[in-house]
């Protein structure tokens, strides 16, 4: 477990964002926030910190030690959100990153030191990459996330390795143990300052008097208890990925680095007879920025070579064009979603037509977007615009619902529907036969139709339990002059809305829904 | 050598549509087959135009009914034994619209397009934000081997011409059928099969009744009917032409 401490990062945010000339040249620069009614220092740079100011001091106070001072207001979310960007930017060492707020980081890099070399020339890694970017860290690597950020944060940074937990974290304040507050100041009351003064105490009266908060924290520091990462991102089941000795920048080689990446994955995925349903491709540039390009396939594929294609479409729908900067040093290809997958011959031409068609619905989702291909559904529902609906084609599942639906409409005796349905009822002005005939004329979008044929009323009462779509329907499909044929209907009931006893009802009103061939 | 590279040419060269035969799709109707020459043209590319906007779903319906006719001649086919059972039956409708074209004249109705005879579990709708989007999806869907009907919506605006080749030459390699729908008559000169002109017509509560113009027709003459539709059997003649078909003239527009 690898934790990185950032104890300056509002600072180094602030002079981060600065041009180089305005950058703070040892007058000191402090952030300050308010608690209770005091303006206090929330964080202090190098420069700062040498002239003995703190985290914590009254900023009042401060500025009267030294007038020259800096000193911004805090933003706590900018911070956040630098934490997680460097969080993302840590994925090019693990896929096991986590925040560690409000300032730190941690890693899992079990079993991803060899990558670079070792422990050794990870940190080395990590740490020149960490100043190159402006931040100073601290960064401490132990056997326990506890004992990590022990290590990190109490000056005993570097390696240490599994089993000297113990010996490490004897000799450090009790605060070391991440305890709240409250437990920590009652520990102190009764002169328990360091762990090595709770190391051999008996647990029972530990527990009765300080809760079992503080025996936890010790044993999941010391290993005896599992703590699990609470990772920022899913783990993909299955991960490849390509540094590159130069950046490239070209889309050609983007493509074709997916290519050989997606070749990688295939057999992988093989050995354990799956298919990716949903795929990620994670680009680190060179000055830390990531681009996350994710894409669909409709059934399970582990094909090279249609995984690329999809990729081709993806970056040729980018809205901005996948700017490299100075080039890109790294490349993953996830699967996020792997489903089973029958081995299947592939890449000779042997497909049928449903594999086929399959890819012509991943290939228009991948530059169109999934949402916009799209398969119609019917739902079991009497309302007309809740019986059928559509859902995104590549997450269509094997039932549709149609083959229920016809079977409905043959016992149900159904009255044709229209072809093109509104997508919500419009309201039209007609002149109607009360209480029930169909309209005589109406106006629909300024234009005035007379009706010369009308077939109905067919009657739709709205979902009386729940409230949805409202008061009953009667629909007509009826025909104008010109010939065009509307499907439409009234809401509400004249009888009602006329009785003289009845409630005050809203006056029944006519609407437009859909039009017939 | 010349006449070597010549040979080599016309060997490169796709067969021209407008001689040999073509596979063609019958309307079922005797005298709309006679003026196409069998009826549509497969591999090929169609344009239905509504009369006015207001039209738009008569031409809807028009399409749907083309579509329908693929599919059930298809699936006769298979029925005869001339071709791979299921073979064009399963295969599928692609149905492109741009974003607008839903809001403003609604989007396909499933128990509808099932109540004219298209299976919608075969039907995939696409929605598009512009128009270059629209016709990469149509050339996409026309060179997938699995589609046996690409459908175009159309708001308004003249096409590419070039455009208007390329998808052409996309349903001739494909063999399937290319409609696109206009929501109005369009002004430019097309490079389509066939241009039709569909309107609503009174039916006085009876099986829809359409005007068909065809006002364009590469392979034959053009001529004016009024049709009607009905699920079961497809389209029909309605008693009266409008006017008796016109001469062999190419359309003023193309000239």
């Amino acid at each position: 477990m690898l934790s990185l401490w950032l104890p300056r990062l509002a600072t180094d945010r602030i002079a981060r964002s600065r041009e180089d000339a305005a950058r703070p040249d040892g007058r000191g620069l402090v952030t300050y926030g308010k608690r209770g009614n005091l303006d206090v220092l929330t964080a202090v740079d190098e420069a700062a910190a040498r002239r003995g100011l703190s985290v914590g001091l009254a900023l009042a106070q401060a500025r009267a030690m030294h007038p020259a001072l800096e000193a911004v207001s805090e933003d706590p979310q900018a911070d956040a959100d630098l934490l997680e960007h460097i969080a993302d930017w840590g994925l090019r060492y693990t896929p096991l990153t986590a925040c560690d707020a409000p300032d730190g980081l941690l890693l899992d890099i079990t079993g991803c030191a060899h990558l670079y070399g070792g422990e050794d020339a990870l940190i080395a890694d990590l740490s020149a990459r960490i100043d190159a970017a402006g931040f100073s860290a601290s960064i401490a690597v132990a056997g326990t996330i506890g004992a990590a950020f022990a290590a990190a944060r109490f000056g005993r940074a570097g390696i240490h390795a599994n089993g000297s937990e113990r010996a490490l974290l004897s000799a450090l304040p009790l605060s070391a143990l991440r305890l709240d507050a409250e437990i920590a100041a009652s520990l102190a009351r009764v002169g328990l300052k360091r762990v090595a003064d709770i190391l051999d105490l008996p647990r029972a009266p530990l527990t009765a008097r300080f809760g079992s908060g503080l025996l936890r924290q010790f044993d999941r520091a010391l290993g005896r208890e599992h703590e699990p990462l609470n990772p920022r991102l899913p783990v993909a089941p299955y991960v490849a990925e390509q540094r590159f000795a130069e950046p490239i920048a070209r889309e050609e080689n983007v493509l074709a680095i997916t290519g050989r990446l997606a070749a990688r994955l295939a057999r992988a995925l093989e050995r354990r007879g799956d298919g990716a349903r949903r795929l990620e491709l994670t680009l680190f540039r060179t000055d830390g920025e990531l681009r996350r390009i994710a894409t669909g396939i409709s059934r399970p594929s582990r094909d090279p070579a249609a995984i690329r294609a999809l990729f081709t479409e993806r970056l040729a729908a980018l809205a901005d064009a996948l700017d490299p900067g100075f080039g890109f040093d790294m490349a993953r290809l996830s699967v996020l979603v792997a489903e089973p997958c029958a081995p299947e011959q592939i890449g000779i031409g042997n497909e049928d037509g449903e594999a086929e068609l399959a890819r012509l619905v991943d290939r228009l989702s991948a530059r169109l977007g999934g949402q916009r291909v799209r398969k119609l559904i019917a739902q079991d529902s009497h309302l007309p615009e809740i019986t059928a609906a559509s859902v995104p084609a590549q997450a269509a599942g094997t039932d549709d619902g149609w083959t229920a639906f016809r079977r409905h409409r043959v016992e149900a005796e159904l009255s044709p529907r229209p072809l093109r349905l509104l997508a919500r009822p419009e309201p039209i002005e007609a002149l109607a036969e009360v209480p029930d005939g169909p309209p005589l004329r109406f106006r629909w979008r300024r234009a005035l139709h007379e009706v010369i044929a009308a077939d109905g009323p067919e009657r739709i009462e709205g979902a009386w339990w729940s409230g949805h779509g409202g008061p009953a329907r009667d629909y007509f499909r009826v025909e104008d002059r010109s010939g065009l044929r509307f499907w439409l209907f009234r809401a509400g009931l004249y009888r009602e809305a006329l009785r003289d006893d009845a409630p005050p009802a809203p006056a029944p009103g006519w609407f437009m829904h859909g039009m017939f061939a | 050598m010349l006449d070597d590279l010549r040979q080599r040419m016309r060997a490169l060269e796709r067969p021209a549509t407008l001689e040999g035969s073509v596979a063609v799709l019958p309307l079922g109707v005797s005298e709309v087959d006679a003026a196409l020459g069998g009826g549509l043209a497969r591999g090929a590319l169609h344009e239905i135009a509504a009369v006015s906007e207001a039209h738009l779903p008569a031409a809807t319906g028009f399409v749907a009914g083309v579509a329908k006719q693929s599919l059930c001649s298809a699936l006769c086919r298979a029925m005869d034994g001339r071709d791979k059972p299921g073979h064009d039956g399963g295969k599928a409708i692609v149905w492109l619209a741009e974003d607008m074209g839903a809001a403003e004249s609604g989007a396909l109705y499933g128990p509808g397009v099932d109540g004219c005879g298209i299976p919608p579990e075969r039907l995939f709708t696409v929605s598009v934000a512009h128009r270059r989007d629209l016709l990469w999806a149509l050339e996409e869907a026309l060179r997938c081997c699995s589609v046996s009907v690409v459908i175009g919506e159309i708001r308004a605006g003249a096409l590419d011409g070039v455009a208007v080749r390329r998808l052409s030459l996309a349903a001739a390699d494909s063999g399937s059928l290319a409609l696109l729908l206009r929501a109005a008559p369009p002004e430019d000169a097309s490079a389509a099969a066939t241009r039709w002109i569909v309107g609503a017509a009174s039916s006085r509560g009876e099986d829809p009744h359409f005007t068909a113009r065809l006002v364009r027709n590469r392979r034959g003459p053009l001529g004016s009917w009024i049709l009607t539709w009905s699920d079961d059997d497809g389209f029909a003649a309605h008693a009266q032409p409008l006017a008796a078909p016109l001469g062999d003239r190419p359309h003023r527009a193309v000239a």
